[in-house]
């Protein structure tokens, strides 16, 4: 083994796999990637795991057991650097939905009864950020194969990875759609994180938000764009919510900080 | 009796683990557990719209993305009283085709294959087979490229929607997945025999019962309005818990079924085993000259009934895409008025028959039900485990537990990355029972029965233990004779937990006590017993999974009342325990 390249892990907490899969899905560039790298530890790809020091541990999935509490902690005290992949690992994921603690009780109970779990205790969804340091975050529901070589090349080059600082709008203006948002869809294109280069807008469906809110978006402004094409406000806050896990309580609270 | 709520989340790719413990010369415990914590799926799309739903519970599931959409989507048109042209059926046909061979060609080449042919991982196996490992990737690669021409992406595509399809396939492209189907043929066939002509071990082997989708009109086929069974019953889309009876269990987040109290298994080989007769052209011909009796009893080839599938799923894409290209004209998204209605959707998952089944009122989503291929296989992979596990122990082949466990929970295919790694074997300390009784208290203080025949020697020590238990004051003790009428039991089906004490041949030294669930003991051949069939016809299935039994290794169970020295030991030890339960249930020392 050459002792030159990068150190890497692929760890996968709870979520749908579907960015461990996504990877597998380079498969031109499969080959590539595990030569570049040295990969130490991938459940998905291969059996013979090692959990020892990292250069690079890519985390996948939110945190939703106390036992993934502990597996974190480890990955971070071993990696040098820590990045959150996809959106339940970023944002929390459809299930860091239930922001508050109660309703999240409730529904637990609802779903499993009054059976007490031997193997693990389960918490409420939180993104991996809530109990770790993340060095990056490539977002994403499932993260996007191009950014992710984008992504991957440079860090195994020792650079550090660009940010996609903009919203799917970006890409949608070059793909030259028409404005959803024009045609009274709720495209959620302006608040979202691009990346998917417009897919759902392509195939003239509104974005739902899969990416998880891009930094910086006007929220107030889009709120009330929705609004003013006759959305019910209660309509409005749960697509928002959709997929921006536990971040949408900042959404919201900015939102309230500019009514005011 | 509580009753536990068929709501549920099931998800199993990522952290799994099987093991069995294993006490002298018996298993007396298999745990398939899912490590993976509870995502709340069906609550988080309550109070959402249909569209939002159809986003968003597909996301289960990566592996399987597009057999949640389109289970989802049907369940949702079955609801609102959605008619789709027959374009939009076709191309969401061939959508399904592309997760198929993706799946099943990934896990047949990758994740199955290096056991067969002694290699740790696909990537070592190319220095053997490096073409089989390149064309099966390239197979993967076409599966994945057809859910994305038509999905939209390769992993939850977003342009299948309630209605239709945002936008359609050009011709150009699936001309190209047409010819390109063609071109894969010769490898298909090499697929088909390669894993049909496997030489699957015969261990583990049992019956069980198998179930999947009635695709209707004598058809093979991935999706249908009805579940038939193995054995020719059959329900309604609607009617589908009579069939699942979801609960849950302490060791994971996924829950469990079991029909009529027993487990069964769906997947590729229970869709052959149930309709594969009905397969035509070449996967036909294929079908006759491979299928036979082992594979109704040997979950192991499951693997030859998905490279069965992979042909049949290549077959028919070439009469897919001819059938589309009849309808030239791209359909608008049919709109719907209708704002309330409940419906269920069934398709066959590359893993299995998935159910969702979706309410709607007043425009929004109100409760949703979603039943996953792997949560329906759960037992079954505990109980072949088990039986596996058993069966080498027998033969003195207790290295080879492991990697058999492996193979058999990797056959069931339960989404890549639990099937690839973590199974363990546990040794039981000799006085395991101790511990096990420890826990057992957990649940409620137990029920003691006793069993046996006290005219054949040691055969009596159940019955001659709860007699001095009740000498000793315990009240919760009943005896064999007294348990077929025991209303308490029975009838108000107490949730306390249920201790047998017999004495069981264990093939130990005598005197050996060792304590196991009833399940395995029902799973055991070998330690099958008279009672058994009047005890498990009269409890339920959660009684079931809270009932264990005691045994101790008799010496001889000879005509005779004399309970020999080791078995009396024995016996005074178990008292001397179990009698100093005190009232709060603990136990106040050894």
């Amino acid at each position: 083994m050459n002792n030159n390249k990068p150190k890497i892990g692929i760890y996968e907490l709870t979520g749908c796999a579907g960015d461990a899969l996504l990877i597998l899905d380079c498969e031109n560039e499969l080959l590539d990637i595990f030569q570049a790298a040295d990969i130490q530890s991938f459940l998905m790809a291969k059996s013979d795991n090692i959990d020892g020091d990292l250069d690079v541990a890519l985390v996948e999935g939110s945190v939703t057991t106390e036992r993934e509490i502990e597996e974190l902690k480890d990955i971070r005290n071993r990696a040098k650097i820590v990045v959150a992949i996809g959106l339940c690992a970023t944002v929390g994921g459809l299930q860091g939905r239930f922001t508050d603690s109660e309703e999240w009780g409730e529904n637990l109970k609802k779903v499993y009864g009054d059976v007490e779990m031997t193997h693990t205790k389960a918490v409420q969804s939180k993104p991996i950020d809530a109990y770790i340091n993340v060095d990056f975050y490539l977002p994403g529901c499932p993260i996007g194969k191009e950014q992710f070589l984008n992504f991957f090349t440079r860090l195994v080059g020792g650079s550090p990875p660009e940010k996609y600082p903009h919203p799917v709008c970006v890409s949608c203006k070059y793909n030259e759609n028409d404005c959803l948002l024009n045609r009274g869809l709720p495209c959620l294109g302006p608040l979202t994180a691009d990346g998917c280069g417009s897919v759902c807008i392509n195939h003239n469906l509104p974005c739902v938000g899969c990416w998880g809110p891009v930094e910086g978006a006007n929220l107030t402004s889009a709120f009330y764009l929705l609004k003013d094409k006759g959305f019910d406000v209660e309509y409005i806050k749960k697509v928002m919510a959709n997929y921006s896990g536990t971040k949408i309580t900042t959404f919201f609270d900015q939102l309230k900080k500019e009514k005011q | 009796m509580k009753r536990i709520s068929v709501d549920h989340l099931a998800r199993v790719e990522g952290n799994g683990g099987i093991s069995a413990t294993i006490d002298g010369n018996t298993v007396t415990e298999v745990k398939f557990t899912i490590y993976e914590g509870p995502r709340l799926i069906e609550k988080l799309t309550v109070g959402r719209t249909p569209e939002e739903d159809v986003s968003m519970s597909p996301r289960i599931c990566a592996i399987c993305s597009i057999s949640h959409r389109n289970a989802v989507i049907r369940a949702m048109e079955n609801a609102l009283s959605v008619k789709v042209p027959p374009k939009v059926t076709l191309l969401r046909e061939l959508m399904h085709m592309g997760e198929m061979i993706e799946s099943h060609s990934l896990h047949v080449y990758y994740l199955a294959l290096p056991d067969y042919v002694g290699f740790p991982n696909a990537i070592a196996m190319a220095s053997k087979y490096k073409l089989e490992v390149e064309i099966a990737l390239e197979m993967k690669n076409f599966g994945n490229h057809i859910m994305k021409v038509i999905g939209g992406r390769y992993i939850h595509g977003e342009n299948p929607v309630i209605g239709g399809f945002g936008k359609f396939p050009t011709q150009e492209e699936l001309g190209w997945i047409k010819s390109r189907a063609i071109q894969f043929m010769p490898f298909v066939f090499k697929t088909v025999n390669l894993f049909c002509e496997l030489d699957y071990p015969d261990c583990p082997e049992d019956e069980t019962v198998y179930a999947c989708c009635d695709p209707g009109d004598g058809k093979y086929g991935f999706w249908g309005d009805e579940i038939l069974l193995s054995t020719g019953e059959k329900f309604f889309r609607d009617d589908y818990k009579e069939l699942t009876n979801e609960f849950v269990v302490s060791h994971s987040y996924a829950k469990r079924s079991r029909y009529n109290g027993k487990p069964y298994s769906v997947g590729a080989l229970a869709r052959v085993n149930v309709i594969g007769e009905r397969l035509k052209k070449e996967s036909g011909k294929m079908y006759k000259k491979y299928f036979d009796k082992r594979w109704k009893r040997n979950p192991l080839f499951h693997n030859a009934a998905q490279a069965l599938e992979i042909l049949y799923s290549f077959e028919r894409i070439p009469e897919l895409v001819d059938e589309i290209l009849q309808y030239r004209e791209d359909i608008p998204i049919v709109k719907y008025r209708k704002k309330e209605g409940k419906g269920t959707g069934l398709v066959e998952a590359p893993r299995g028959l998935l159910i969702h089944h979706h309410e709607i009122r007043e425009g929004l989503v109100h409760q949703v039900d979603i039943v996953t291929p792997t949560a329906q296989n759960a037992e079954d992979i505990e109980r072949y485990c088990f039986i596996a596990a058993q069966k080498l122990l027998d033969e003195g082949k207790e290295d080879q537990i492991r990697d058999r466990m492996e193979l058999v929970v990797r056959a069931f295919d339960p989404c890549i990355s639990c099937s690839a790694h973590l199974a363990e074997v546990k040794k039981a300390p000799s006085d395991d029972w101790k511990n096990k009784i420890n826990e057992i208290m957990k649940g409620g203080s137990p029920i003691f029965i006793g069993i046996g025949n006290p005219d054949r020697s040691d055969d009596g020590v159940g019955i001659q233990l709860a007699l001095e238990l009740k000498k000793c004051g315990s009240v919760d003790v009943l005896l064999e004779s007294e348990i077929e009428n025991d209303e308490n039991l029975w009838v108000d089906e107490t949730d306390r937990p249920l201790l047998f004490m017999d004495a069981v041949d264990f093939r130990e030294k005598a005197g050996k006590v060792t304590l196991l669930p009833m399940n395995n003991v029902l799973n055991n051949i070998a330690l099958s017993h008279k009672f058994l069939p009047i005890v498990s016809g009269l409890m339920t299935y959660r009684q079931l999974k809270n009932a264990y039994m005691l045994g101790i290794q008799p010496e001889s169970i000879d005509n005779g009342h004399e309970i020999s020295t080791p078995v009396r030991k024995a016996m005074n030890d178990v008292l001397t325990i179990l009698s100093n339960l005190n009232s709060s249930g603990e136990l106040n020392e050894f």
